[in-house]
Formats: C-alpha cells, structure tokens, sequence
C-alpha cells in the first residue's frame, strides 16, 4: 500500500516548515519510531518519527525546501516493490509520530 | 525590491539576522545590546549566530535595563561607535524615552552637528496574547519627536532591506517590528540589497479605495482588500514601510486616483498614525474622503476572546472602506 | 596641576558666573558657586584623551576642563559663537573636541549616555576615561543603579562623580536619600568608592587622582562623592529656601576663600585680578558674536 507522509501538525503559530535534514534515504527501509526527518519551524526543530515501519519511496521536498502543515513531502509503501503511482494525492497518509523541540 | 530580482525564501528572523551579519561585518564600530542576544540568540532567535561570530564584545547580553540599555547605545554612538539596542516589546521602550527623545533625537541639533547619534532601536509591537503590558504600538508616538525615523516592515525582504538602511542611518532609528510577522517566511533578495526611508509600496492595485497601513496590519488589510473585490470593490493597498520620513507622496498619488482613503493601524486612533496621514493626504487632495480604522480605547487583554475584539481585523477594515464608498452599507460587517 | 592653578580655574568660574548674573540678559542659569572645587578638582586629573560629561550645572565644569571662556560665554548668552551655536546653552554646552562631551540637563539623564561613551573607548580599545558629574538630586534616580550595574559587569573607564551639595532643590539630602554618604551606594556593585570634602580643591584632586588611576590601569568605574555646598539658589528662577544663617554658615565654606587663604593673599590676589580680567575679555568676545537667528532652525530642519 502507498502512503504519503504529510507536514505534520497541528504546531502552534506555525502555518509553514522547512525541510532541514532527511534521516532516511530514498529506497530504504524505516522502522518504527526511527527518526524519518527534521523540519525546522520560525523558532523550533520538529522531529518526525514513522508511526511504522514502511520503505520511503521518494521525496518529494530536499532539503532548505518549504512546505505548508498538512502537504506532502515523501510517499512510501509497505512493500518495497510497489509501483508508485502517477498521481499519489490520494494515497493514504502514513502515521508519524512528530515532538517540537 | 525589484520583483526580478533572485530571491530566496526566508523566516523573516533570518532576514534580520542576516541584515546584522552583513552590517556586522561591513563595520567593525557596529556594536549590538539586548536581552538575550547573545548564546540565546533573540527572543525570536532574529540574532542567531552573531554571537558566536562577532564575539561577546560585539554582540553584548545586557541585564534587564531598558533605560540604561538605550543609553548606553546612544552614548556609544555618539562617541564614534554605531550601536542597535534590542527592546524585545515595545511597551518596555517606555522606560527608554528619556535618553531616546531626549538625548539622542536632539543631539545633533543641540550640539551644532558636533555630535549624532546613529543608534538603531530594534523594538516589537503588537499584540499577540501577552496582554495589557506586552501589546501595544506606539509608532505615533515616536513619529511626534523630530530627530526621529521610525520604520516598520511587514515582510522578511523588507525588513531586511529597511534594516540594512537603518544601520547605515546618520542618526537614531527606531525599527518596529511586530510579533506576528516572526512566524512568516518570505523572499529575501540574494545580492545585498538597502530599502531608502521614505518610499513607500503599492502592495495591490485599485481603483475605488486606498488602504493606507503598516507592518503587521499590512496581512489583514490584504485580505480585506481581497474580500472587497468579491463585493466588487477595488481596493488599493499602500504599505508606508516608513512613517518618518512618510511618502505622502505615493499616498496622495493614491487617493487623487481612487477619491477614498481608509487608514489602517493596530494603534490607538487618537493622534495615530491614520490621523497624521488622513489629514496630510487630505492637504494634497482637498476633496478626499477619508476613514480610519485602529484599536478600540481599551487595553489589549490577553484573553484572546478581548484581544480580537479590540483590534481591527480584515472584516471590520473591509466594513470601513464600505461605509465610506456607500455610507448607508456596511453597517453588518 | 598645582594648587594655585586649581584656585586660577575656580577663580574664573566665579568671575564668569558674577558677571553672567549681573545682567540684564542673563537668561535660565544653575550657577556652580561653591561647588568649583569639584569642577577644578576633577578635571586636574583628566587629560586631553578624557571625556567629562555633566549635568546642567555645567558652566564650572565647562571653564575647568579648559574650553575658551570667551566660547562658553557666547554659548550662555545665545551667541553664535559658542561651540554650539548658541543652541545649546548651559543645558546642554558641548565641546567634544576639547574634552568636554557635554551637559545634558536632565537630572540623572546623563548617566547612562557617559557609561555608553565610555563603552565606546572600551570596543575601540582607545586610552583614556570618562568622568560624569552630577548631583546629589540624580542619586536617588534608577539611572544611577542601572548605570553602575552595567559600568561594574562591564568594567567600564567610568568615574562616577557625585557633587553632594545637600540639596535637590528645595529638599535636603536627608529627605531624598536613604544612605548617608552616597559614596556606598557603588560599594555593592564592587565599585571603588571614597568621599571626600569637595570644598578642599586639593583634597577633590588627589581623591580624583587616585580613582582614575585605577581606572587607567584597567580597574573598572569608580566612585567619587565630593561633598559640596550650593552658595545660591539651586537656578535664577528658584527662590532660596535657606535662611540667613543657613546661607551664612554655608558661606564659611567657600571653597574659594579657603583655597585662598591657604595660599595666602600674596598669591590669590593677582590671582583674582587676573581672573576678573580674563572673564571681561571673554564677554567682550562674546557680544560682539551674532545672536542667533531664526535661520538656525531651518539649517537644522
């Protein structure tokens, strides 16, 4: 099954994030509570933990990119073969666990 | 900014700390005083990175001393140092006046050009949840004093810009920004680049109403802007950026076009800054019609419930232009 | 600087200050008498490197740090003139080039902006010290803690001077200041403190030498309190609220008379002369400066 992984929220006073490191490469497997990616907000580090385990499929922001609350940035499937589809808007949103710091 | 030019988007704490870094750099004379600078880097984390950059005796953490705190920023600038002292709310500028209005703003002046005082006061207004002590703007007041500039931005690439200016400035600045306008991000141009004091922005368009504002109180009026045209008005927006020096200029320009003037602030409007502008527009534009929009005469709470209730907001900016364009509308928004 | 220079300085101040009451146009003025000692005192000890700032008790001050009398004078008399234009007047007389960064009028107002001239010197690792004169009405004010909080955490070439003439105004020290001697109030702060009587001109000298030493050798601020007298009003347009007596007895302290009599007559008396002689000259520089015009305000616009 392809799930996105979408800016998680809600943060408090925060409309909009940017990506600051990928702690999973395209292709590789996640586990649960692995640490998937940092984005950074005006004032804080928002941790974003896989809520379970899938394979990361593509990324869909790099790095120093911006994104809203609530838009995708990665898709992923539970099997690592799985054919990503063209259009993956409506793909199931995967569970993360995410902790500002 | 010219729209063309590369840009790169930013938090509008990086604009700032960005406009320092390079000021910082460009003169060695520059020194930075505040609360909390230092290893915290800003409340606002607006001066990250400075400290470990510049060293603790460029970029200096002062005790909790907002008049000593101006000052000592005024008296090192006028020795030959350039300085920007950090006020993290603007409520707390109050305590600051005397060496601001009646040291640094007559300086120049009263010593013949012997002595200026080329001190920037970096300062935060406006209200957001922190309460009758914590929310105010008070631009007007700074705008009655002569000696003084007093700039507010609205975007992280203006802010950027009116700081670069205000750090190059021959004598005290006072720059306004507002809480709100920390969590936004925004373009920031790639090459240096200084906004003049002075020049105020079109912001949007329009034909049958002039949206007069500043800083923070730029987003609502947008979007009230936004909402007019659904109604089938077309509202102009004009952002001063500068309030002292104003561009009466671009404003009057405006109004001789459209024929209406709503002016826009978060402050109070007994001798605010809609006041000023309205009645110096209005000396340009003799048959102008003309509204103002700003807080209600209360204290903003910290109840968030109080707070909203006692500052203008997009609806009730919107409900004003209405009135003014047709006097019988309006009256439900 | 000698003795007899010190007495030269003071005996200026009040030549200058008599003739400057004496007129018609004689405008708002604090006059220093009784308090030259200070003036002439602290500024033995500063060198041309130095800054002195002060309150708008500034006329001793200005003519012991050494400006032109005759500049000063057309500065008080609103004569273009004077380093300021006549824009300034006692309140706010500045000379910066020579030393003298200036008055600021506001009680207390000046304290901060001297600890902020003396920050300067530190980043721009520039020798020399800044000394801020002030009264004891400024004592009881904020500015002065946060001033030595900030001057002691950042050991700044500061020389906190406190002119202590009793008096704000109308209300004795006793009634607007808890601590006795103002001195202690820098002691918390680790700051360098003494008082000493500030009608002695040598004693003012010396007690000065001693702290700013200290502070050229990298010490940090200090503290002087010179415990002063106000012969006159606190301004020409206050009325006395001393008696008779309480003027008489104060005139016993002239510190004038009593540097005068220790050196003897034989040498205060050209002394004097020479001094009522150099303050003629100097207003008769001064009047035949152009008053002010309005122009000025437009060059300022």
């Amino acid at each position: 099954m392809i799930r996105q992984l979408r800016v998680p929220g809600p943060i408090a006073d925060v409309e909009e994030v940017r990506v600051l490191q990928w702690h999973a490469a395209e292709g590789e497997r996640v586990e649960a509570d692995a640490l998937v990616v940092e984005l950074e907000t005006h004032k804080a580090v928002v941790e974003v933990r896989a809520g379970r385990a899938a394979w990361l499929r593509r990324r869909l922001c790099a790095e120093g990119e911006w994104q809203v609350l609530g838009a995708p940035l990665a898709l992923l499937s539970d099997d690592a073969a799985e054919t990503l589809p063209e259009d993956a808007a409506t793909a199931a949103e995967w569970p993360v666990a995410f902790e500002v710091i | 900014m010219p729209p063309e030019a590369p840009a790169t988007r930013r938090f509008f704490r990086e604009a700032i700390a960005r406009a320092l870094r390079e000021e910082m750099r460009r003169d060695p004379s520059l020194l930075l005083l505040g609360q909390d600078i230092g290893a915290f880097g800003g409340p606002y984390r607006d001066f990250e990175g400075l400290l470990a950059e510049f060293g603790p005796a460029r970029v200096r953490d002062t005790p909790v001393a907002e008049a000593a705190m101006v000052g000592l920023g005024v008296g090192a600038a006028a020795a030959g140092a350039r300085t920007l002292v950090a006020i993290t709310y603007m409520d707390f500028l109050m305590p600051a006046l005397d060496p601001l209005v009646n040291y640094a703003a007559k300086l120049r002046f009263k010593t013949a050009g012997q002595l200026a005082a080329p001190v920037v006061v970096k300062t935060t207004a406006g209200a957001k949840g922190q309460g009758v002590a914590h929310s105010q703007c008070l631009e007007a007041w700074l705008m009655n004093v002569p000696g003084l500039a007093v700039v507010a931005p609205s975007s992280p690439g203006d802010a950027y810009g009116l700081l670069k200016t205000a750090l190059r400035a021959p004598g005290p600045v006072v720059f306004v920004d507002h809480k709100r306008l920390f969590p936004m991000a925004g373009p920031v141009p790639d090459a240096e680049a200084a906004i003049p004091f002075g020049l105020a922005a079109i912001r949007r368009a329009g034909r049958d109403v002039t949206l007069a504002t500043h800083g923070w109180m730029t987003h609502p009026t947008l979007a009230a802007a936004a909402s007019l045209a659904e109604a089938g008005i077309s509202a102009e927006v004009v952002e001063l950026r500068s309030l002292a020096p104003l561009d009466i200029e671009t404003l009057a320009a405006s109004a001789a076009r459209t024929g209406a003037l709503v002016a826009v602030e978060e402050g109070q409007l007994p001798c605010g800054v809609g006041a000023e502008i309205a009645f110096r527009v209005r000396e340009c534009v003799p048959a102008l019609a003309v509204a103002r929009v700003g807080a209600r005469p209360v204290p903003v709470s910290s109840n968030p419930v109080l707070e909203a209730a006692s500052l203008p907001d997009a609806p009730r900016i919107a409900a004003a232009a209405r009135r003014l364009l047709r006097p019988s509308a309006g009256e439900t928004a | 600087m000698s003795d007899a220079a010190l007495l030269r300085t003071m005996l200026l101040c009040r030549a200058v200050e008599a003739r400057l009451a004496a007129r018609p146009d004689c405008g708002f003025q604090l006059f220093s008498a009784g308090e030259e000692a200070v003036a002439a005192g602290l500024c033995a000890v500063l060198g041309p490197g130095d800054q002195l700032l002060c309150s708008g008790r500034s006329i001793a001050p200005a003519l012991a740090r050494g400006l032109d009398p005759a500049a000063v004078v057309a500065e008080l008399l609103g004569r273009t003139g004077g380093p300021c234009r006549g824009r300034a007047g006692r309140g706010h007389l500045a000379q910066p080039s020579a030393g003298f960064f200036g008055a600021h009028a506001v009680v207390a107002g000046n304290l901060s902006i001297a600890a902020g001239v003396a920050l300067a010197f530190q980043a721009a690792a520039r020798p020399g010290i800044v000394a801020v004169l002030f009264g004891d009405g400024a004592a009881g004010a904020g500015a002065l803690h946060e001033t030595l909080n900030i001057a002691a955490l950042w050991q700044l070439p500061l020389l906190f001077v406190c002119s202590n003439n009793g008096w704000s105004i109308s209300t004795p020290a006793a009634a607007h200041l808890a601590p006795a001697r103002v001195a202690d109030l820098a002691r918390p702060f680790g700051i360098p403190a003494a008082t000493v009587d500030g009608t002695d001109a040598p004693a003012v000298r010396d007690a000065a030498a001693a702290l700013a030493a200290g502070i050229r050798a990298g010490g940090g601020p200090a503290f002087l309190e010179a415990v002063s007298v106000r012969l006159g009003p606190h301004s020409t347009s206050a009325r006395e609220s001393r008696t008779r007596a309480d003027l008489a007895a104060l005139a016993a302290r002239d510190p004038i008379a009593r540097l005068s009599a220790a050196l003897g007559e034989a040498l205060a008396a050209p002394l004097r002369a020479a001094a009522d002689a150099a303050a003629d000259a100097a207003f008769r520089t001064a009047e035949a400066s152009p008053p002010a015009t309005a122009d000025e305000l437009d060059d300022a616009a």
